[in-house]
Formats: C-alpha cells, sequence, structure tokens
C-alpha cells in the first residue's frame, strides 16, 4: 500500500504537467508556435486562485481558469495566422502580459483571502485531495489523452489541424479555414492549460507572486519530449512529474541534486529533438513543417 | 466592403520612427487601463511614473546593459536567427567571470583579471550559443526552443555550482558565493553607485566593433544576407551552416560580455536561486533589439524606453503587488502592440468594395 501512496503523491503535479502539455502538443500542431504557455499557465493559476477565493468554490476557480487561458491562447492564434508577424515575438509578449497580469489579480485576491480569514472564513480554492480525488486526477487526465489521440489521428478535425500546421497554403486551396481550424486548436489546447494550472495550484497549495513561473516552460519541455504524442508525453509528463515531486526525497536517498532534477526534462527534449530529427523517428515526431512560420501572402482579408 | 492588407511596393516612409514611438504610447495607454481595472492604481500616477522613469538617473545601468544585450541579439536578429537565449548566455557569462575571480589567482593582477574575465565570459557565452547554431545547421532544428530551453539549463549549472561547489564562506546562512575581490570590481565613477568606468566602455565598444562588423565586413554582410535571402549565399558558394554558427556565437559571446560586466560591475557575487535573482535582462533585451526594428543606431534608443518603462515598473507602489509585476505589464502591452504595429511598415490597409 506504501507506493500506492506514494504514486498518489505525485497525482497533483502529473494533471498539472500532463494537461499543459498535452495542451501545448495539440495547438502547436496547428502550426503556431507557443511561447505564451508560461505567462498563460502562471496567470491561470492566479485567476483560477482568485475565482476561487472570490466564489469559495475551487470548480468555479477551474472553469473560470480554462475559459481566461482560452481566450489568451486564441488571442495568439488570431494575430499569429491573421497578420504577417513573429510568431516567437507574439507569444512571448503575451507571456509577458500573462506574468503581469497574474502578478496584479493574485495579489489583490490574496488581500480579500486575508480578509475573510480574518474575518473567520476560509474559502476553499484548491481541488479535492482525497485518494479517490487522486486518482482521479490521473484518470481523467489519461483518458483525455486517448480522446485526444483519438481526435488527431481518427477525425476530420484532427486532420485539418495537422493540415493547417504542415502547409496552411495547400490545406486552404483543400478548404480548410486556417484561422477558424487554429482558432478551435487554441481554444481547446490552451483549455487544457488552464486547467493544468488549476492542478499546479492544488499541488502547491498556497499562492504567492511568481507562482508557476518556469513550470510552463517545463510543460513545454515535456511536450518537446515526446514529439507533441498525446499518449508518448503521459510518459515523459509522469516521470517528470514524480522527479518534480520527489526532489528533495531523491536527493536525500541517492544524493541526487535538485538542481541536477530540475535540469533532467530540458535535457531529455534537447535530447529528443535531435533524436527526432536525426533518425527515423523523424517520420512521426517531427515538429509541423510550418511551426512558427508566418502564414501569409500577397494581400489578405482582415 | 472588407478591409484588406496589401503589401507596400516601399516600407511606410518614417515608418522606423512612428511605428515604434505609436507602440510606446500605445502600450503604455493600456497598461495604464490595466492597472486602473484590476489594482485602482490612478492613471495619472502611472502615467507621471513612466514620465518620472524617462528622466531617472537610476536607469542607466539598466540602460547600459540592455543596450549591450540588445546589440547582441541584433546580430542573431539581422541573420533571422531568433536568439531568445540571451539569458542564459549572460548568466553562464556570469558564472565564468566569477569563477576567474573568485578560483585563479589572477586578481593579483587586477588589468589582467578583468580582460580575462570578460574574454572567458565571452568564450561560454558564445559556445552556449553555438550549440544550438550546430543544432539548427547540422540539423535544421528551430533554434527558438532550443536557445530557451537552454536558459533553464543554465540557470541550474549555476544553482548547482553555488550551492555546491562554489559556496561562499562568508554568507551569513545565505546561499550564495563570496563576494569578488575588491581589486577586480570594477571602477565606480565619481557621483555614482551603479555605473563604473569598465562598463561604459564596454557598451561602447560593444555598438562600435558591431556596427563596424555588421556595416564593414564580409561577414557582416553575409549575415544580412542570410536575413533576406539565404539561396544568394548558397549560390554564392557560402557555408551557411558555419555562418549560421559563428553569428549564434558572436551573439552569445556579446550576452556573456554583459555577464561578465553585470558581475564585477554591479552584483560582485552570485545568489542562489539565479531564477528569483535574475533581472530578466536576457528577455527584456528581445524587445529593445525587435523596437529598434533591427537598425543598430536605434538600439540605444529602444533600450533608453525599455529601461524607463522597466524602472516605471518597479516605482510603482501598488498595494503589496511587487514591482516585477507592473514592469510585466508594460513590457507584454508594448511588445504586442509593436509586433502587431510593425504589420504596416510592410503592408498598408485598403478599403475594396464587394
Amino acid at each position: 500500500m506504501e507506493i500506492a501512496s506514494y504514486i498518489l503523491t505525485v497525482a497533483p503535479a502529473f494533471m498539472a504537467y500532463y494537461l499543459a502539455s498535452l495542451g501545448q502538443g495539440f495547438f502547436e500542431k496547428s502550426g503556431v508556435l507557443n511561447l505564451a504557455i508560461d505567462g498563460v499557465f502562471v496567470l491561470g493559476i492566479a485567476i483560477g486562485y482568485a475565482a476561487g477565493v472570490y466564489s469559495g468554490n475551487p470548480w468555479i476557480g477551474l472553469l473560470v481558469a480554462i475559459a481566461a487561458a482560452a481566450l489568451f491562447g486564441m488571442l495568439l492564434a488570431y494575430v499569429t495566422t491573421k497578420f504577417p508577424i513573429s510568431h516567437g515575438a507574439a507569444g512571448l509578449s503575451i507571456m509577458f502580459l500573462g506574468y503581469g497580469l497574474a502578478g496584479l489579480i493574485g495579489v489583490t485576491a490574496r488581500n480579500t483571502y486575508n480578509q475573510l480569514v480574518a474575518s473567520g472564513v476560509y474559502p476553499q480554492y484548491t481541488l479535492p485531495i482525497t485518494p479517490t480525488a487522486r486518482v482521479l486526477m490521473f484518470v481523467i487526465p489519461i483518458l483525455i489523452g486517448i480522446l485526444f489521440y483519438l481526435v488527431e489521428t481518427k477525425t476530420k478535425l484532427g486532420a485539418a489541424i495537422r493540415a493547417a500546421g504542415e502547409n496552411p497554403h495547400a490545406a486552404t486551396a483543400l478548404g480548410v479555414d486556417v484561422v477558424k481550424i487554429r482558432l478551435i486548436a487554441a481554444a481547446i489546447g490552451y483549455s487544457l492549460i488552464g486547467a493544468g494550472s488549476m492542478g499546479f495550484l492544488t499541488w502547491i497549495a498556497t499562492w504567492s507572486e511568481g507562482a508557476g513561473i518556469n513550470h510552463g516552460w517545463i510543460a513545454y519541455a515535456i511536450s518537446l519530449a515526446a514529439g507533441r504524442h498525446p499518449i508518448l508525453t503521459i510518459g515523459t509528463a509522469g516521470v517528470f512529474a514524480t522527479l518534480a515531486t520527489y526532489m528533495f526525497a531523491l536527493q536525500a536517498a541517492y544524493n541526487l541534486s535538485p538542481e541536477i532534477a530540475k535540469m533532467i526534462p530540458f535535457i531529455v527534449a534537447i535530447g529528443a529533438m535531435v533524436a527526432f530529427m536525426a533518425t527515423p523517428l523523424r517520420k512521426k515526431l517531427a515538429p509541423p513543417l510550418s511551426l512558427g512560420r508566418r502564414f501569409f501572402k500577397e494581400e489578405r482579408t482582415v | 466592403m472588407r478591409i484588406v492588407l496589401v503589401k507596400r511596393i516601399r516600407p511606410l516612409p518614417l515608418g522606423g520612427v512612428l511605428i515604434p514611438l505609436f507602440s510606446i504610447i500605445i502600450g503604455v495607454l493600456i497598461s495604464t487601463v490595466i492597472l486602473y481595472v484590476i489594482v485602482g492604481a490612478s492613471p495619472i500616477v502611472t502615467l507621471s511614473c513612466v514620465a518620472s522613469s524617462l528622466i531617472s538617473p537610476e536607469i542607466i545601468l539598466t540602460f547600459l546593459f540592455l543596450t549591450i544585450l540588445g546589440v547582441a541579439l541584433l546580430v542573431a536578429f539581422s541573420g533571422s536567427i531568433w536568439n531568445i537565449g540571451a539569458e542564459g548566455q549572460l548568466w553562464l557569462g556570469t558564472a565564468a567571470a566569477a569563477y576567474v575571480a573568485l578560483f585563479t589567482s589572477l586578481p593579483q593582477a587586477p588589468m589582467v583579471a578583468k580582460i580575462v574575465m570578460v574574454l572567458l565570459a565571452m568564450a561560454f557565452g558564445g559556445a552556449w550559443a553555438a550549440v544550438a547554431g550546430v543544432l539548427k545547421a547540422y540539423l535544421s532544428i528551430d533554434e527558438v526552443p532550443v536557445t530557451l530551453i537552454m536558459n533553464y539549463i543554465a540557470y541550474y549549472i549555476i544553482n548547482y555550482l553555488v550551492r555546491g561547489p562554489w559556496l561562499g564562506k562568508e554568507t551569513w546562512g545565505y546561499i550564495r558565493t563570496d563576494m569578488i575581490p575588491d581589486q577586480v570590481k570594477f571602477t565606480l565613477i565619481p557621483g555614482s553607485t551603479t555605473i563604473t568606468y569598465e562598463v561604459l566602455v564596454l557598451t561602447i565598444l560593444t555598438i562600435a566593433l558591431t556596427y563596424f562588423m555588421l556595416k564593414y565586413t564580409s561577414l557582416g554582410l553575409r549575415i544580412r544576407v542570410l536575413g533576406s535571402n539565404p539561396d544568394v549565399l548558397k549560390a554564392a558558394g557560402v557555408n551557411v551552416r558555419v555562418l549560421i554558427i559563428v553569428a549564434l556565437a558572436i551573439s552569445g559571446a556579446i550576452a556573456g560580455a554583459m555577464g561578465a560586466a553585470q558581475l564585477a560591475g554591479y552584483l560582485h557575487r552570485i545568489s542562489y536561486p539565479i531564477e528569483s535573482h535574475t533581472a530578466n535582462y536576457g528577455y527584456t533585451a528581445i524587445l529593445v533589439a525587435w523596437l529598434s526594428m533591427l537598425d543598430i543606431r536605434a538600439v540605444p534608443i529602444a533600450a533608453y524606453i525599455v529601461s524607463a518603462l522597466y524602472q516605471a515598473g518597479i516605482s510603482m507602489q501598488i498595494a503589496g503587488v511587487s514591482g516585477a509585476s507592473a514592469t510585466y505589464v508594460f513590457i507584454g502591452a508594448v511588445l504586442l502592440t509593436f509586433t502587431v504595429l510593425r504589420v504596416f511598415s510592410e503592408y498598408s490597409i485598403k478599403i475594396v468594395r464587394g
């Protein structure tokens, strides 16, 4: 039974990293380079926290975090597809905005939280962490992952998303509305990133300014390390969530420095990118051909 | 009736000035609204914070560092190589300089030590960036995720060193290195507590040498052509792979030099963990290089404006919110506005009937 409880401890981290990296991979399949993830992940944590504090209900927090993340994702998809602009610059500017808004919203909510606590009210803003809830934090994300795998490989929507990511001009000629498809991919992908934020908030339990910064990038690395494949991502997210959860225990038991543990996902991500480009894995796991490329002809209706 | 974006035959006249200017104004106004709506910061206070930062002497150090980094990124960006790893490159430079200052006997000859600190920092920053160059040149792996991810690897390498073998003896319980010896600290100019002669010289040298390199050498020409038309280079028999690696290495080396300057000129020690102590200059400099519209003469102007916004955020006193959050709002809003408005330098809006 002890092993089971060790595994269940990882649940919130797994939910956070897996959902965020699944959303990241799904969105990037549509051809938009997503550098906004860290900022929006941090913003999702702060907004989920604020909505939880004001409503006293973490499920409202989850819904609001999902909605806010989806909106920012759609903003990124819209500006990068409608206009001939740099995906990287647009993504990073939304990242900065996300960090800033998260600080402003989170601190305001924390002031309210402290006032509520002083008056004897303790609003619940984290998701339940009973053993059953922890089991569900594994089961539901994995089921969502399988569903995403089926959507990507077996449905018309999945085919359209891949077409938009591989060659948007050809996709347009075949009757795919690239803007619409990327907006849909952003809304769905970023909903998962927002849900991942709530998993993260539940994991860390107390919000402070800067909460979650860099963890969006870990999700980014997890997605890259698995070649954006929904099923392989279960493995990378599971390993890195375990490393992150047991960082200090690993140091005590095996003298593995937490610094090294934190570095591993990033090194594996670069190693995986090399493997996916240099070996036959390329066929299945290489990035979409038009990822981050401007999608534009000589003129365009706005 | 439809609104259509049409490619201009020539870039918008004065676009290089008007577009950044409008972006800054609109971005600051958007930030003012955000700060008012979320935390109730009075627009008058916000705008006067921005205005007073423009003439505050406190921005000079940030201005100098951002100028150096802006030039570093400009070199790569000119070749359409999107180096977003200046943050890691500069911190590796800081670490290399700290190694020379703390663990060699060179500080006994201060002049030599300072020069070696900067050179070793350049070597490390350049080599770190060149890794992404090799992966891009030989495996066509996008440099954006690689340079970004390597920032975090650099952070954790330095964190490991500072917590482990480099942990100082006189740290009063903090996790950090010892102070570097006084004789290798850069020399403050009279009347300033942050500005040193060496950082001033380094900034001027960086601009002058890079300007010369880009404008008057064949390497500079090739980097610029790499950005606009790499097929021409291949046809002319230039080794494009090596060129990509060299451009990234130069970019990283300049960032590394700034890292040495930040150690010897200001920080004087490395504190754990980097990710909470960094000023994020490496990321902020992306905005500087971008706002300059890749004209090196405009880099100091862009650095001046960005450092004022940076300072405006810090000087805003909003109940319980750290300056960083307000700074992020300013930088994000200006960068996003500029990224979109930049379109009009090359495209115009037409209204088409039917």
